[in-house]
C-alpha cells in the first residue's frame, strides 16, 4: 500500500475535507516543530507556531494550486508565521545553551560530546545561516525550493549554504578547542600538589 | 582545483548532484584539503542532532482547533469564500492597530456605528439578505479580533476582560479557542488562567476541547487552577479521571492542599 502524496491530501483539504488535514498534521508536526525549536530554542513558542501554521493552512487553503509542492508551500507559511510573530513580539533574549534540548545518550561518549558541541555551534550562527542549514539538511528542501522560499537565485542558495557551513565549521572548531583547553586545565589543576605550609602566613 | 572552485561545487556534492567527473574532482581535492573535508564531515554530523518531540497534547490542541474551525464555518453564509478571503486579509492588517487601548476604544465606536447602520438597513425596505449575512459575519469576526487583541495585553485586567468577552458567543472561533488554551496554560496571572478555564469549560461538551482542558492539568503550577481542574474532572465524569489523578499525585513538589484534593477526588471516584 502506498501513502497518498501530500499534494493530493492538500487538494482534498482545499476542496472541503478538513479532517484530511490531520494526516498532514501527523506528517509535518515533528519536522515543523524541529524547524522552529532549532531556530528559536523555545519549545512553547515552537508548539504555538506549529498550530498557527495549520490554522493558516485552513484559512488560506483556497490559495493552494495543484502542482505546487506541498512541502515548499508549507515552509513558506511557516517562515511567514515566524516573521509575523517576531514582528509583533521582538525576541528579547538570545539563545542560551540551557534552552537547548537534552542530548540523548548515544553509543559513545565522544559522539555525544560532538553532538553537544555541534548544537552549540549551530546556535552561535546568525539566524539566516542557521535557517538555511535547517531547511536543506533537516527539512530536506531542494535548493530550487529554498531559492523560491528565500526569493533569491539558485546560485545564491549554493553560496549561502557553503558560507553557513564554513561558519559552522569554525564555530565548532573554536568550541572544541575551548573544551580541550578546559580539560587540560582541569587535568593540570588535579596534578598540582597542595601548597606547602611555608607559603602560608 | 582550488577551494574557491570547490565552494561552487560543494553544496551539490553534498546532495549527490554532481556529474561523475565533477564528483571525482571534488573527492580529489577533499583528500588534500583539511578545511574542505572537515566541512563535509560537519555536514554529515548534522544528521546526528537529536529530533525534538513535540508535546503529545499538541495533537488534541490541533483537533480542537480543527473542530472549532469547522463549527465556525458552518455558520458562515454560502458562497462567501471570496468575501471571507478579503475579510481575513483586512482583519490581519487591523490586528496590529487593535492592540492599542485607543484601537480598542475606536473599535467600540465602530461596532456601535455598524449596529446603527444594520438597524437602519433592517428597517429599510427589502434589505438584501446576503448583505445582512455578511454584516453578521463581519460583526462576529470583529468580536473575535477584540478578544484576541485583549488576550495579548500587558495588563492582567485587560486580559481578564478579553476572556470575559470570549464567553459572549455560543460558538468558539478556532483562533480564540487556541488563544484561550494558551492562556490557560501559560498566562502569568492565576486569575486570568482561572477565568480562561471557566470560559473553556462552557465548551467542554466538544470532546477535543474537553481533552485539551484536562491535558493541561499535568502542566499547571498554580494550586488554585489545579484544584479547579480536579473538580472539573469529577464533574465531567472523565473516563480517564483515575489515571489523570494518579499521574498528578506522583508529581514531585505537589502542593499539600492539592494533594489532599486529589486524595478526596480519588475517594469520590471509588
Amino acid at each position: 500500500m502506498t501513502l497518498a502524496p501530500d499534494e493530493d491530501l492538500m487538494l482534498q483539504v482545499r476542496d472541503g475535507a478538513g479532517e484530511t488535514l490531520g494526516v498532514l498534521f501527523d506528517r509535518y508536526q515533528t519536522p515543523l516543530f524541529n524547524f522552529y525549536s532549532k531556530l528559536t530554542g523555545d519549545r512553547t513558542l515552537s508548539e504555538d507556531l506549529v498550530q498557527e501554521v495549520f490554522l493558516r493552512i485552513l484559512k488560506y487553503r483556497q490559495s493552494y494550486r495543484p502542482g505546487t509542492p506541498f512541502r515548499a508551500w508549507v515552509y513558506q507559511i511557516a517562515r511567514n508565521a515566524r516573521i509575523d510573530h517576531f514582528r509583533k513580539f521582538p525576541p528579547q533574549t538570545a539563545l542560551e545553551p540551557e534552552m537547548l534540548p537534552p542530548v540523548l545518550p548515544t553509543d559513545s561518549a565522544q559522539e555525544q560530546q560532538e553532538v553537544e558541541l555541534l548544537q552549540r555551534a549551530l546556535q552561535q550562527l546568525p539566524e539566516e545561516k542557521r535557517e538555511i542549514l535547517l531547511l536543506c539538511r533537516f527539512q530536506e528542501l531542494k535548493y530550487e525550493e529554498i531559492a523560491v522560499l528565500l526569493g533569491c537565485e539558485l546560485n545564491t542558495v549554493r553560496t549561502r549554504i557553503h558560507r553557513a557551513l564554513q561558519d559552522l565549521r569554525k564555530a565548532f572548531h573554536q568550541l572544541a578547542h575551548g573544551t580541550m583547553l578546559k580539560k587540560a586545565e582541569a587535568a593540570a589543576a588535579e596534578s598540582i600538589p597542595p601548597r606547602g605550609g611555608r607559603h602560608e602566613v | 582545483m582550488k577551494c574557491e572552485h570547490i565552494a561552487e561545487l560543494l553544496p551539490d556534492y553534498l546532495q549527490g548532484r554532481l556529474s561523475a567527473e565533477q564528483h571525482h574532482n571534488v573527492e580529489a581535492h577533499l583528500e588534500q584539503c583539511a578545511d574542505c573535508s572537515e566541512e563535509v564531515v560537519i555536514w554529515r554530523k548534522l544528521s546526528l542532532l537529536p529530533v525534538d518531540q513535540p508535546d503529545p497534547a499538541s495533537r488534541a490542541r490541533f483537533e480542537a482547533m480543527l473542530q472549532a474551525y469547522k463549527a465556525g464555518r458552518s455558520n458562515q453564509p454560502e458562497g462567501g469564500t471570496e468575501w471571507r478571503k478579503r475579510a481575513s486579509v483586512w482583519s490581519w492588517n487591523v490586528f496590529h492597530w487593535l492592540r492599542s487601548p485607543l484601537g480598542a476604544a475606536a473599535w467600540g465606536a465602530a461596532l456601535l456605528a455598524i449596529g446603527v447602520f444594520a438597524g437602519l438597513r433592517l428597517a429599510g425596505p427589502k434589505p438584501p439578505s446576503l448583505d445582512l449575512a455578511a454584516m453578521q459575519s463581519e460583526l462576529a469576526s470583529m468580536k473575535q479580533l477584540v478578544v484576541l487583541s485583549m488576550l495579548q495585553q500587558q495588563s492582567a485586567s485587560a486580559r481578564l476582560e478579553g476572556v470575559t468577552w470570549s464567553t459572549r458567543d455560543q460558538q468558539l472561533d478556532p483562533q480564540v479557542l487556541s488563544a484561550l488554551l494558551h492562556t490557560l496554560r501559560y498566562d502569568a496571572s492565576v486569575d486570568v488562567r482561572l477565568a480562561a478555564l471557566d470560559a473553556l469549560s462552557r465548551h467542554g461538551r466538544q470532546p477535543q476541547v474537553h481533552k485539551a482542558i484536562l491535558d493541561s492539568l499535568q502542566q499547571q503550577q498554580s494550586p488554585l487552577v489545579q484544584v479547579a481542574l480536579i473538580d472539573l474532572l469529577l464533574e465531567w465524569r472523565d473516563p480517564d479521571a483515575a489515571q489523570r489523578l494518579q499521574a498528578l499525585q506522583q508529581a514531585p513538589n505537589l502542593n499539600p492542599t492539592v494533594r489532599q484534593r486529589v486524595e478526596w477526588a480519588r475517594s469520590k471516584l471509588n
